[in-house]
C-alpha cells in the first residue's frame, strides 16, 4: 500500500543527478581552477536554504524498461536565502556537455527567469559555459535548423525594472551566456577563470580571420574597462561575497523600500581631515575616495564599475544605516571631464537607483563635458545629453555636494535645477559656464585683437575675472543662478545624515515601477 | 618593454624621470596638464626607464605613449 518504493526511487535518481557530468569531468573542471556549480549554490546561499525545482529533469537511458544511466540537465535552478532574504538561483554545469543547451535547459532557465518575476524576488544568474545557447549539433538532432530563440526574454529584460538582477561569470562564457550576464544590474568575473565574448575564439578565427586565445579575446584584462562587467574579483568566493554586498543595499523588489540597518557610526562625525582636503591650489587634483570614506558610514562604501569611466566614481553606501547611491568625479582621470563611458556609467547607474528608490548624492567636482576632437569625433555631447536626462528623469531625492569645479553643460547637467534645489557648496566651490581660460579670449575677442597691448589687457581681464571668483558673491543672489547653502566641509557627515532621513520618508509614495522602465 | 600611456588629451607638463631611472609601481613618472590641471600619472609597473618619448610642452592624445619600461 505504500508509495516508499517510488520515494526510493526519487531519492535515486537525485543522487544521479547530483554527480552532474560524472567524476571524470569534474575533476577536469576542479582541475582547470573552478569551483563545481553544485558547491557554488552551497556557497553563495545561506546553509541549508536551497530549495531546487527540476533536480531530476535530464536525458534517461533504459535497459530492460530500467533506468542505467543519467545525464541531469545542465542548468540548476531554485530558491535560497542570501543573508536571511530569499532569491532565484539560476546556475549552469560547466561539466555536462560544457553548458551547451537543449530543450530542457531552455525550459529551466525560462522558469527561473518567470519564478523571479511572478515571486518579485531577486534574480541571481551563475553563468559558465554557453549558458545555455545552441551549438551546431541541434539540426543533427533533431533534422531541422533551428530559428535562434533568446530563451524566457520577456521576462528578462523585464525584470530589469521589477526585482534586482545579478551575475557571475564563472568560466569561458560566450553567445546567449555572454548575454545573460550583460543583462544584469551588477555582473562580477574572476581573474584566471572567466573569460566572456559574443563568440569564442574559433568562431572568431573562421569567422573574421583574428586569432587570439580565450584570455585575449575576453579575459579580466578586456573586460576590466570594457562596461560589461562591473567588478573583477579574484576568486568565486570574492564574487558571492560581492553578490551578497550588491544585493544588501537593494530591496527584494520595487515595491518594497530598501532594507536600513543599524549603525554604531556617529552620525554626527565631523572629521577635521575634511578641511583640507581639497588643495587651495587650483591646479593640483585630489583623491575622491578618502573624502568619500570620511562622509560615509564606516565601511559601507561598494563601488561599482571603477575601470569604466573612470573619471567618476558609481557605488552604493549608507548614511546612518540608510542605503543611498553616490555619484563623484575623480579628477586625476582625465581631470574628471565627462567622457563617452562615463554618461553612460551615469545613466545606468542613475537609473538602477531610480528602479530601486535609492537616493542620490552627487559629489560635484566637475569640469564639464570632455572637450577637443577626439571627443568631438565620438559625439560626445550626445552621450552626455542622455545621461542628463537620466538625472531629470529621475524623481527620487538627490542632493549636490560641490566640492570643487562646477561648469558648463556637464556640470549644470549633475542635477535637475528645477526641481527644489538641494545644493551644498564647500568654500573650495568654484563654478561658471565657461572656463576663464578661453572664456575671456571669446568674450573679449574683439578688444583683445583690436587693442595696442592684447597681453596687457588679457592679465588686467584675468585679474578681473579672478577677483569675481568666490562662491560667497553666488550666496548672496540666491535663486537659479545662485549657491543655496555654503557650508564648513566637516559638517558634511551630518548634514547628510539629516537628508537621508527626509529622503526616506518621501520613498514610500513612490514605490512600485518607475515612470520608465531601465534597460541594462 | 612596457609602455605607460597619456591617460587623457593635454599638455606634457613635467617629466619627472631620466632613461636609466629605476621606478616603482605607483611612482609619479610625468604630470600632464589640462584644463589648468596638473595630473600626474603613475607607472603601473616597477623597472629602468629605457626611453622617454615626449619633451615637456608637447601635445599628446589620450593613449600616446609617454614612456617605455624595461
Amino acid at each position: 500500500m505504500s508509495w516508499q518504493p517510488e520515494v526510493d526511487e526519487l531519492r535515486r535518481r537525485e543522487k544521479l543527478a547530483y554527480q552532474m557530468g560524472g567524476k571524470e569531468n569534474v575533476e577536469r573542471h576542479r582541475s582547470n581552477g573552478k569551483l563545481p556549480v553544485r558547491e557554488r549554490i552551497q556557497r553563495l546561499l545561506d546553509k541549508d536554504t536551497f530549495h531546487e525545482i527540476g533536480a531530476i529533469a535530464g536525458s534517461a537511458t533504459y535497459q530492460n524498461g530500467k533506468l542505467v544511466d543519467f545525464e541531469p540537465t545542465n542548468v540548476i535552478i531554485g530558491t535560497g536565502k542570501i543573508n536571511g532574504r530569499k532569491v532565484v538561483v539560476s546556475a549552469d554545469d560547466f561539466t555536462v556537455r560544457g553548458g551547451a543547451g537543449d530543450l530542457t535547459s531552455m525550459e529551466k532557465q525560462i522558469y527561473s527567469e518567470l519564478m523571479a518575476y511572478e515571486l518579485k524576488l531577486p534574480m541571481v544568474r551563475l553563468v559558465d559555459g554557453t549558458g545555455g545557447g545552441g551549438s551546431v549539433t541541434s539540426t543533427e538532432d533533431s533534422g531541422y535548423p533551428h530559428v535562434p530563440v533568446n530563451p524566457g526574454w520577456d521576462y528578462v529584460v523585464n525584470n530589469i525594472g521589477r526585482v534586482p538582477v545579478v551575475a557571475a561569470c564563472l568560466g569561458s562564457v560566450a553567445g546567449l551566456g555572454a548575454a545573460r550576464v550583460a543583462a544584469s544590474h551588477f555582473s562580477v568575473m574572476v581573474e584566471g577563470i572567466s573569460q566572456l565574448f559574443t563568440a569564442g575564439p574559433l568562431i572568431v578565427k573562421y569567422g573574421i580571420g583574428e586569432d587570439l586565445t580565450k584570455e585575449e579575446l575576453g579575459g579580466v584584462e578586456v573586460h576590466r574597462s570594457s562596461g560589461v562587467i562591473n567588478n573583477i574579483v579574484k576568486s568565486e568566493d570574492e564574487a558571492f561575497e560581492q553578490i551578497k554586498t550588491f544585493l544588501s543595499y537593494l530591496p527584494n523588489n520595487v515595491w518594497e523600500l530598501p532594507p536600513v540597518i543599524k549603525t554604531e557610526d556617529d552620525s554626527n562625525r565631523k572629521e577635521e581631515e575634511l578641511i583640507s582636503a581639497i588643495p587651495r591650489n587650483r591646479r593640483k587634483p585630489f583623491k575622491i575616495r578618502p573624502i568619500l570614506q570620511m562622509v560615509f558610514d564606516k565601511g559601507s562604501i561598494f563601488e561599482m564599475g571603477r575601470h569604466y569611466g573612470g573619471d567618476t566614481v558609481t557605488g552604493f553606501a549608507r548614511l546612518n544605516g540608510y542605503p543611498v547611491g553616490f555619484l563623484a568625479n575623480d579628477p586625476y582621470v582625465r581631470g574628471g571631464g565627462l567622457s563617452v563611458e562615463s554618461c553612460h556609467k551615469i545613466e545606468r547607474f542613475v537609473d538602477l537607483c531610480q528602479t530601486f528608490h535609492l537616493p542620490i548624492v552627487n559629489f560635484v567636482d566637475q569640469p564639464g563635458v570632455s572637450i577637443g576632437l577626439a571627443a568631438e569625433k565620438q559625439g560626445l555631447i550626445k552621450h552626455a545629453v542622455r545621461a542628463i536626462s537620466a538625472i531629470y528623469q529621475a524623481t527620487i531625492p538627490m542632493v549636490e555636494i560641490i566640492l570643487r569645479r562646477k561648469y558648463g553643460v556637464g556640470g549644470a547637467g549633475m542635477s535637475n535645477a528645477h526641481r527644489l534645489r538641494q545644493r551644498y557648496a564647500w568654500p573650495s566651490a568654484d563654478w561658471g559656464s565657461l572656463p576663464l581660460e578661453g572664456g575671456i579670449q571669446v568674450a573679449y575677442r574683439r578688444k583683445l585683437e583690436s587693442s595696442e597691448n592684447p597681453q596687457a589687457l588679457l592679465e588686467k581681464l584675468v585679474s578681473k575675472y579672478e577677483s569675481f571668483r568666490s562662491p560667497f558673491l553666488t550666496a548672496e543672489a540666491f535663486g537659479l543662478f545662485g549657491i543655496e547653502e555654503i557650508i564648513d566641509p566637516r559638517e558634511t557627515r551630518p548634514l547628510l545624515c539629516d537628508w537621508v532621513e527626509d529622503a526616506y520618508s518621501l520613498l514610500p509614495q513612490q514605490l512600485g515601477p518607475s515612470t520608465h522602465s531601465m534597460r541594462p | 618593454m612596457n609602455k605607460i600611456t597619456s591617460s587623457m588629451t593635454g599638455n606634457v607638463w613635467k617629466i619627472l624621470v631620466n632613461v636609466g631611472d629605476q621606478v616603482e609601481i605607483g611612482q609619479e613618472v610625468v604630470i600632464l596638464e589640462s584644463m589648468k590641471m596638473e595630473i600626474p600619472i603613475e607607472s603601473e609597473i616597477s623597472g629602468k626607464v629605457s626611453e622617454i618619448k615626449v619633451k615637456e610642452g608637447d601635445f599628446v592624445n589620450e593613449g600616446d605613449v609617454l614612456i617605455t619600461i624595461e
